[in-house]
């Protein structure tokens, strides 16, 4: 008898699940930093809104990579619901300790997926799930990083901060290639 | 219903209410089910199986709202719906996860290289 499961799709059944709401926390993610975003530009944050803008057309890309990844190989990929997300914060440090908070539960998640590809034998999610590893890496740190200055730089230097706390990156990276 | 049957058909798991069939010549699972006899590709029939999973249930049970007495399922790509009540759900169910089973122990035969259900690929 045919496998007519393994003929419509490299996929299986707990990954495609996976996938389908890891997309959905991207989304939440990308959601949530866009309300982050209008939070700061309506504060006064102007380069932090910016950096928010950004990292909310990112996470955006992450999910649509992995939709185009379940559609491509014959799965499903469900547009998920996205719930309402928070639109007020009580300052700049509430915000950045949200986005750590976000960042590590995506992480995670990642790592559960991970778990879930070695279980079903699925080496082809797998190294893909190796470029999120690589990615959230470097949005921990980043997110980190900014707390740090939030703590380090005084308080009446606001402007200063802001434009600090836009610029962070991850230079380091030891997963980027040489 | 069983005599007309076609030859190509092979039967993946059956209950008292229904069949689900595989044929090899289509590429298509046959749900025999409330005597209808529906082809569904495999995506299809993952899809419905997972539309019957999601049926509230409980709701059917607990409810007293008559809207909750039955529940309306469409199939993927075709005209055809089902109306059923709580206990066809359950039959339903049954029958697409017994067959979901067998379709998934034949995919692990595949994998380790073993013959398949039926013994031959």
């Amino acid at each position: 008898m045919k496998d007519l499961e393994r003929l419509r799709t490299l996929i299986k059944e707990p990954v495609e699940l996976v996938l389908n709401q890891q997309i959905q926390m991207e989304l939440v993610s990308s959601s949530k930093y866009l309300a982050m975003a209008g939070w700061c530009d309506r504060n006064g944050y102007d380069h932090s809104a910016g950096f928010f803008y950004k990292q909310s057309e990112e996470e955006r890309e992450h999910a649509m990579k992995l939709f185009h990844y379940l559609c491509d190989q014959g799965a499903i990929a469900y547009t998920p619901e996205i719930p309402a997300v928070p639109q007020e914060f009580d300052g700049l440090r509430s915000v950045f300790e949200t986005v750590l908070e976000q960042e590590i539960t995506v992480t995670d998640s990642i790592n559960r997926i991970i778990g879930v590809c070695r279980r079903e034998g699925d080496y082809a999610t797998e190294e893909l799930m190796k470029w999120y590893v690589k990615e959230q890496v470097e949005e921990e740190y980043i997110a980190r990083r900014c707390l740090e200055l939030i703590d380090q730089i005084p308080a009446d230097q606001i402007y200063y901060l802001d434009k600090k706390l836009a610029s962070v990156t991850y230079d380091e990276n030891p997963f980027d290639e040489a | 219903m069983e005599g007309s049957v076609p030859a190509s058909y092979q039967e993946v798991f059956r209950t008292d209410k229904g069949v689900v069939y595989q044929c090899d010549k289509t590429n298509r699972l046959i749900l025999s089910f409330w005597g209808s006899h529906t082809p569904l590709s495999a995506r299809d029939f993952a899809q419905f199986r997972r539309m019957v999973e999601t049926v509230n249930i409980h709701q059917m049970a607990l409810s007293t709202d008559a809207a909750d007495d039955v529940e309306i399922l469409t199939l993927p790509r075709s005209e055809r719906c089902y109306v059923l009540t709580l206990c066809e759900v359950i039959h339903l169910r049954e029958l697409l996860s017994g067959a979901n089973l067998m379709l998934e122990l034949n995919s692990m035969l595949r994998e380790c290289g073993c013959a398949t259900l039926s013994g031959n690929v």
